[in-house]
């Protein structure tokens, strides 16, 4: 054999073995993570019940269901509707693990986006992977991204064009599933799991419905409650009872004209009274510096304590804690507590929502994540 | 003699106390945003409770001053208010300028309300709140907004009384002392 006919059978087998290594690491983020629901839950349904096309596919993500069998209103809590949004997705973890509901049913889907959590978004260098300790060891969960992966639907459009208003985005935001809202029954693989959760609010009769964020800690939309004219009234109210508690929350009103997004959609195409909370995730941010399993966990950045230091423009950061998953949590439930708590003033005895088991913000900054995850 | 002179100067006094104790600021209240931050339904909801006659009105104009005696503004720049509201930063800035010439032309004082905290500051919404600073007559600020004392700096260099609440509830009440 010739020396470069063996070269190349050399180069050709080292590319092989790389590739199988990088093959499995892609394959790894595939798997879901188990999750230990607390006594309550009455059953896992799949999404597709509520849209038959998401069958069997990677869209048919798990509802869980607490249904404690008095009356009672019916809430939707949705966490990874964006995969690269930690807080989201552990909010209704944590919730699935411990939440215990007196009167009314609660519906938890912890990854809307199912698809988004089995891969990463390019060029961002994101760890595939963070870890939390908890009592049980150490549990790991993905860090997905912020949209559907592309091999459940591709290719992109140019332009993407929002069914049913014809508003047109980047052709990226076609697999966004919160530009994607109302959806379409047999429309493309994201709007076919929006449609199937905008039928379950539907059917299920929903009241009260959260889908829960994160975002940089320099964009204008951070630490706020983004809500529907419909609940105007209780979302300002909650403002002011959460400020008392010493947690500020910008409140924003959904635009009528910026379409696909859950708290603009939901409320237009269904009776249910809908909330969007986000909190400030640095990792997610430009100015972040490294990226690593570090920051998404504790959120602790010189980077944006400088940033923030120089008075250039305003961020989100808290320089003294960082912003730890802790805080984002603990922000993400004080709101659900405190929208409810509000919501049930009103409310006649057979409609409110009763539930018990979560910790408040205080609590989770105190005792840390560690006994809350299973 | 005497005693005439020192009833009738009394009589005095008590009527002069009369016409300056009456309310700085009068019923009917225009409330308006300048920047479409949601900040202004929660003034909405003070002025509200405290039983104030008013409307609220996210983009007001001049026509909206019709038959108002007072305008509140509330400052804080919302990206999701101004699309909300389908205008740019520039046409809300113009919008609030036109609406405070107005007002001074008409005579109907201005009261400058902020409980946006620390969200509602820096960049743009330090713009807005320096141009309704021009006109404002009193200001009424959660102390969150004013860390850097910029509120205390604004009224300092324009004679504004400066009056600081802890928390967005606290605003209620020298909002309703302002109308006594």
């Amino acid at each position: 054999m010739k020396k470069n006919q063996i070269n190349t059978i050399v180069i050709l087998i080292v590319v092989l073995i790389i590739d199988l290594i990088a093959a499995r690491e892609f394959i790894k983020m595939r798997y879901p993570e188990a999750l230990s629901p607390a006594s309550g839950l009455t059953e896992v349904r799949p999404l597709s019940c509520y849209n038959p096309y998401l069958k069997g596919g990677h869209g048919d993500t798990d509802i869980y269901i607490f249904d404690s069998g008095k009356p009672g209103a019916s809430v939707l809590l949705l966490g990874g509707t964006h995969p690269n949004e930690p807080a989201g997705f552990l909010t209704a973890v944590l919730l699935v693990e411990n939440v215990q509901v007196s009167a009314g049913r609660l519906f938890i889907i912890p990854r809307a986006c199912q698809s988004g959590f089995s891969c990463t978004d390019p060029f961002e260098a994101y760890p595939q992977f963070y870890h939390v300790e908890t009592n049980s060891g150490e549990r790991r969960f993905r860090f997905g991204s912020r949209v559907s992966n592309p091999l459940d639907q591709w290719p992109d459009p140019l332009v993407y064009c929002h069914h049913p208003s014809g508003q047109k985005l980047s052709g990226f935001e076609t697999r966004n599933l919160n530009r994607s809202f109302p959806g379409r029954k047999n429309g493309s693989f994201t709007e076919r799991v929006a449609y199937g959760i905008v039928e379950l609010i539907r059917q299920e009769k929903i009241t009260l419905a959260f889908d829960l964020h994160e975002a940089a800690p320099e964009i204008p939309i951070i630490n706020a409650i983004v809500y529907h004219e419909k609940c105007e009234d209780l979302a300002l109210m909650v403002v002011m009872n959460l400020e008392m508690k010493n947690l500020e929350y910008a409140p924003e009103l959904s635009p009528k004209n910026f379409h696909g997004l859950s708290h603009r959609e939901w409320g237009d195409y269904t009776n249910v009274q809908p909330f969007l909370m986000e909190t400030s995730n640095p990792i997610q941010g430009r100015l972040r510096g490294k990226t690593n399993e570090a920051l998404v966990r504790f959120g602790k950045s010189r980077r944006y304590q400088e940033a923030q230091e120089s008075g250039a423009l305003r961020i989100a950061y808290q320089a003294d804690t960082g912003e730890s998953l802790e805080r984002r949590i603990g922000r993400h439930l004080q709101g659900f507590k405190e929208i409810l708590a509000v919501y049930n003033e009103t409310a006649a005895e057979d409609t409110r929502f009763v539930f018990s088991g979560l910790p408040d913000y205080h609590e989770l900054i105190q005792n840390t994540l560690t006994p809350y995850l299973k | 003699m005497q005693k005439k002179i020192s009833i009738i100067a009394l009589i005095c006094l008590l009527i002069s106390v009369n016409l300056h104790s009456g309310p700085t600021y009068q019923a009917p209240v225009l409330i308006t945003s300048a920047g479409q931050s949601a900040d202004v339904k929660l003034v909405g909801m003070l002025v509200k409770k405290a039983g104030i006659e008013h409307a609220v009105e996210l983009a007001a104009t001049e026509k909206s001053l019709a038959g108002k005696k007072t305008l509140i503004i509330v400052p804080g720049f919302s990206s999701k208010g101004l699309g909300a509201a389908g205008v740019s930063a520039q046409d809300e800035m113009n919008r609030v300028k036109a609406l405070l010439a107005a007002a001074k032309e008409k005579n109907i004082p201005v009261i400058l309300v902020h409980v946006g905290g620390s969200a509602r500051r820096y960049g743009q919404s330090d713009q807005f709140i320096q141009e309704v600073g021009q006109y404002a007559k009193a200001m009424i600020v959660v102390e969150q907004g004013n860390e850097d004392k910029y509120f205390s700096k604004l009224s300092s260099e324009k004679h504004i009384p400066l009056m600081l609440v802890p928390k967005i509830a606290a605003a209620g009440e020298p909002l309703a002392q302002l109308f006594k």
